[in-house]
């Protein structure tokens, strides 16, 4: 089991080659409009101002993982992240974290540069040389035990649970088997399941850790005095069949397989080691970009659709709100493959039509991703529109 | 190849998930594993949701993947539609709490 990939200077293999300009703001913007071969990260609304500590800690955190992505060539820093003077996302700081990899780092400190017009300028050409120098790089054939992936259920009604879940959760297992490193999250989705999940943790520390992840997102759920069936399950889980959190979430966990459970990570945190770990993340958009922080070089979304409201005959699925790795859509619904064909990539609904086993499919995801870790592309990675996204904090704004 | 029948996940479950619209009064084929049997729709039953395999009396847990999915909020009956109008959930409940503070 190869794929074909990008070797970085710290060992970590990239699926895609990427430059990588953070944070996201004017300056990204322009010189990512302007250079083929960029990246950045949309931050929606957010200046990384007026934080708590913790949440500072996690802006950072997310940054510095963002750079160290294996699908991640180079890095520019664009130097108004630090203008606030935090300590958490210092120029000096970003620089030194990201660095440690191997990899190229460039700083446009516009202060230096004369100004932000002139950062731009700077940066197009740093980034032209750079975006120059990957295109350079070959991809080499890689055991799958350099992957890292991840995954996200969403819209999911019953054939989540019983198909498109547990076909991930193969393929999970599979990857994890064979030395590779796979990451859940979505902390709202294991509550009523996370007995399940904390029975399949290594050791007791993470069995409570995992516990506590459910207890405090719970305990913030009831705190709001509302029924969290009015929240979550969304109402197109409940028209789509599912009836209960625990329900969903009982489905959702299927996509972990059933390998041990190493750790429970904070968002944007890297593994310490392979094998399988939970994320500490909600289910919504900003979970890509922690994802890829993590080091997930591949993202997969399993999605329900039975309960959609509306019933266009052509549904586009949105790309990677993860910047620099890919999105990989799969359903087990035969009405939602035939309203999206042209967004996803893997269907497991044949699982339920008796014509294949949880098993048999699983091994066929599998060979999907490797195609996809060696470059084909997924079906949305060919639109060009990047979702503007958030990094997951957790305290209020003073 | 169609869809057909009604999917069980454990020997525990009471519930089954259709794989086909059923009308009321079919005679549901129910898969766990290799077995198979069968129940008898009490009323029409949509693609992707669940049936009750057995009668299941009000407050008792109703299960899925062999595990709790919630509480009967009536009594249900073997071939009963089982939804948010018969099962409720017991998790999240900041509702009952605010109740409960009142």
């Amino acid at each position: 089991m190869k794929f074909e990939g990008y070797e970085r200077p710290d060992g970590s293999v990239g699926i895609r080659n990427h430059v990588l300009v953070i944070p996201g703001g004017i300056v990204a913007s322009k010189i990512c409009d302007f250079v083929a071969g960029t990246k950045t990260v949309l931050i929606a609304g957010d200046t990384y101002f007026d934080h708590t500590s913790r949440d500072r800690e996690t802006v950072g955190r997310t940054l510095i993982g963002l750079g160290l992505n294996p699908n991640v060539a180079s890095v520019i820093i664009d130097g108004s992240i630090a203008r606030a003077g935090y300590a958490e996302y210092t120029v000096d700081r970003l620089y030194e974290e990201i660095s440690k990899s191997g990899k190229r780092v460039e700083v446009l400190r516009h202060e230096d540069e004369g100004g932000t017009l002139a950062a731009i300028a700077k940066g197009i050409a740093l980034a032209r040389e750079m975006a120059y120098e990957a295109s350079e790089l070959r991809r080499q054939s890689f055991d799958v035990s350099r992957l890292v992936l991840a995954v996200k259920c969403g819209a999911s009604d019953t054939t989540s649970g019983l198909a498109g879940n547990p076909v991930i959760g193969n393929l999970y297992d599979r990857v994890v088997q064979a030395g590779g490193t796979a990451v859940l999250g979505e902390n709202t989705e294991i509550v009523g399941a996370e007995h399940v999940l904390a029975g399949r943790a290594v050791n007791e520390d993470v069995a409570k850790d995992i516990l506590e992840v459910a207890e405090t997102i719970e305990a913030e759920a009831k705190s709001t005095g509302e029924d969290i069936r009015t929240m979550n399950p969304i109402p197109a889980n409940i028209k789509g069949g599912i009836s209960t959190l625990e329900e969903k979430s009982l489905g959702a966990i299927c996509k972990s397989g059933s390998s041990p459970i190493q750790g429970v990570l904070k968002y944007g945190e890297r593994p310490g080691g392979k094998g399988l770990y939970f994320v500490d993340t909600t289910p919504t958009m900003c979970i890509y970009v922690g994802y890829a922080a993590t080091g997930a070089q591949l993202m997969l979304f399993q999605l329900g659709g039975g309960g959609f409201v509306s019933n266009e005959s052509d549904l586009l699925l949105y790309p990677s709100p993860g910047v620099v790795a890919p999105l990989l859509w799969t359903t087990a619904n035969p009405g939602t493959l035939a309203r999206s064909s042209s967004s996803i990539d893997f269907y497991s609904g044949t699982v339920l039509e008796g014509s294949e086993t949880v098993e048999s499919a699983g091994e066929k995801l599998l060979q999907r991703v490797l195609e996809v870790a060696s470059g084909t592309m997924t079906k949305v990675e060919t639109i060009r529109h990047q979702e503007p996204t958030q990094v997951y904090l957790r305290d209020p704004i003073f | 190849m169609a869809f057909k029948g009604a999917m069980m996940l454990s020997e525990e479950d009471n519930v089954a998930t259709c794989l086909e619209e059923v009308s009321s009064g079919t005679s549901v084929e129910v898969q766990l594993g290799e077995q198979t049997r069968r129940v008898v729709a009490i009323e029409a039953i949509p693609f992707g949701f669940k049936i009750a395999t057995a009668d299941i009396a009000k407050g008792s847990q109703v299960k899925k993947y062999g595990e709790s999915i919630g509480i009967a909020s009536e009594d249900i009956r073997e071939g009963d539609l089982v939804h948010i109008h018969n099962l409720e959930g017991t998790r999240g409940r900041g509702d009952l709490v605010k109740k409960e503070s009142k």
